[in-house]
């Protein structure tokens, strides 16, 4: 395979955006993630039994935040064979399904010893708050 | 102030559990859970001829392994609800299909911060994921939040 | 000659930001034009870092580097100008349950000051606090402008130091390196070193600065479904 994308370490920039990328987030994409990573409980698939845990409805596992972020940095590194090495991610707020959210992220420095690249990435809601915020470390081959 | 716990729950591992075994159809279900198109996850050619020489699975699988049993009677619990806070994960070899994954487990650190939702204590385990191979695939430092 | 810093900072040094300091002021440097700050304030939480030297990343990137700290109180967090010896000694830095008005008093006392921030937020910001305890005195400013609020959260910190008297600072809050210096603190006077810094938020003229982009809303969604792969 090409390195369709031609990213490389030294393309990269500090600076360099991830999406912005907007996405409509189903209950029922929810509901799949859910099902197939053995998470079928009542928050992440009902809204009614969310709502009696005290939640304001059916949320987003943090695994599946974590998954949607880490897509976006393995999208944007596409067939390059660059590799996320180290990815943190923190939840600050319930990610409820039936939302469009912004994805996006910024590559923030670069470490030449080990060829890597530093980025944070987050997911944002429709009114501008960052519910998940996290980082990513990606290596590159020579 | 500091939490009350055991010191001797730091760093001891707890869990050892039975290998899971991943396969093609495992990957590829979850690949369609994430809306995954990338060729390098879900085109058994184009992954042949790719970065790691044929499928593995995107990184973010690594997260979906478990803990066992004796999970729950080593963690620590300050309150009445737990929340899962965050991640912090060293992805170290792929995941492929055919793999046996195997989880060691500790806890690395507890402490206590005041935030939004009142005082919360944080519980921080660590797996490492091990493969058939012996080879480590990930380490999966979990942030548990309890609040009272 | 004014001076805008940015008040509120986390870098790697706290337990939940992964931000290097130089990466930090990199940053400040690449986007120059659109937040003009000449200096960071690394509040790092429930420490202080007094042998930390940041002397060489300073004259490389031409911005100030000051060091203060956030501590956590009864009447929510706290920033603590001006840290000393004689502040870390009196208190323990990483107890989460500090006495906030012997906090605010003792600071002084020292020659330091301590500024309650996020006002606004729940739990951990003043207003909460003081709807069900007597007010705190001695308060000679609050953070109004905080890049980590959510709606509602600013304005409840803005209508307090308006009915309060209390001044107003502005900082970022940042815990990620591409948020640095989104929102900061212009003084009229210069600031060079953390005493310039404790006697201008004593006595000086300020007033917190927003360099925020205005961020276009997102539609709310209409309900279509993605079709899975």
């Amino acid at each position: 395979m090409s390195n369709a994308n031609n990213l490389t370490y030294e393309s990269v920039q500090i600076g360099d955006a991830l999406g912005p990328v907007e996405f409509y987030l189903s209950k029922d994409q929810v509901r799949a993630y859910a099902k197939t990573c053995g998470m079928w409980t009542p928050r992440f698939t009902d809204d009614e039994a969310a709502r009696k845990e005290g939640l304001p409805g059916m949320i987003t596992p943090g695994n599946m935040s974590l998954a949607i972020l880490s897509k976006l940095v393995t999208d944007w590194a596409g067939t390059s064979g660059a590799r996320i090495v180290r990815m943190g991610t923190t939840y600050r707020q319930p990610v409820l399904p039936d939302h469009t959210l912004t994805l996006q992220g910024f590559v923030t420095h670069k470490n030449e010893s080990d060829r890597t690249a530093e980025m944070d990435i987050w997911i944002e809601s429709e009114e501008g708050d960052r519910l998940v915020i996290g980082t990513a470390t990606v290596h590159f081959p020579r | 102030m500091t939490v009350d716990y055991d010191p001797a729950l730091i760093g001891r591992v707890f869990e050892t559990t039975e290998p899971v075994p991943v396969t093609a159809e495992q990957i590829a279900a979850f690949c369609a859970a994430i809306n995954e198109t990338n060729p390098i996850f879900t085109d058994e050619a184009a992954a042949k001829a790719g970065p790691f020489g044929g499928i593995v699975a995107p990184p973010s699988f690594a997260v979906t392994f478990r803990n066992g049993r004796h999970f729950f009677e080593h963690i620590p619990r300050y309150g009445k609800q737990g929340f899962d806070a965050g991640k912090d994960v060293e992805f170290v070899t792929p995941i492929r299909p055919g793999d046996a994954i195997t989880l060691n487990s500790h806890v690395k650190e507890i402490y206590e911060k005041t935030g939004r939702t009142g005082s919360m204590v944080f519980v921080i385990v660590r797996s490492t994921l091990t493969n058939q191979k012996g080879e480590v695939v990930a380490h999966v430092d979990h942030r548990f939040m309890n609040r009272p | 000659m004014s001076t805008t810093l940015d008040l509120h900072s986390h870098s790697e040094a706290s337990e939940d930001s992964r931000a290097p300091l130089e990466a930090y002021l990199n940053w400040l440097k690449l986007r120059r034009a659109e937040r003009p700050v000449d200096g960071v304030v690394l509040t790092e939480h429930r420490q202080f870092n007094k042998d930390a030297d940041y002397r060489a990343l300073e004259d490389k990137f031409g911005i100030l580097v000051l060091k203060a700290s956030e501590v956590e109180t009864d009447y929510g967090h706290v920033l603590v100008f001006g840290v000393n010896d004689e502040m870390t000694r009196r208190f323990d830095f990483a107890n989460v349950h500090l006495p906030a008005q012997e906090v605010i008093d003792e600071v002084a006392r020292m020659g330091g000051v301590a500024i309650p921030c996020h006002p606004g937020r729940p739990n951990v910001g003043l207003c909460e606090h003081y709807a069900k305890k007597p007010p705190l005195e001695n308060v000679i400013a609050v953070e109004v402008l905080n890049g980590g609020s959510r709606k509602g959260e600013d304005e409840r910190s803005v209508e307090l130091a308006r009915s309060r008297g209390y001044r107003s600072i502005g900082g970022s809050d940042s815990h990620l390196v591409s948020l640095i210096g989104l929102c900061a603190t212009r003084f009229e006077a210069e600031i060079r070193t953390i005493e310039d810094l404790v006697r201008e938020l004593k006595s000086g003229e300020y007033a917190p600065v927003d360099f925020r982009p205005r961020r276009k809303p997102v539609p709310h969604a209409t309900p279509v479904e993605v079709k899975q792969a």
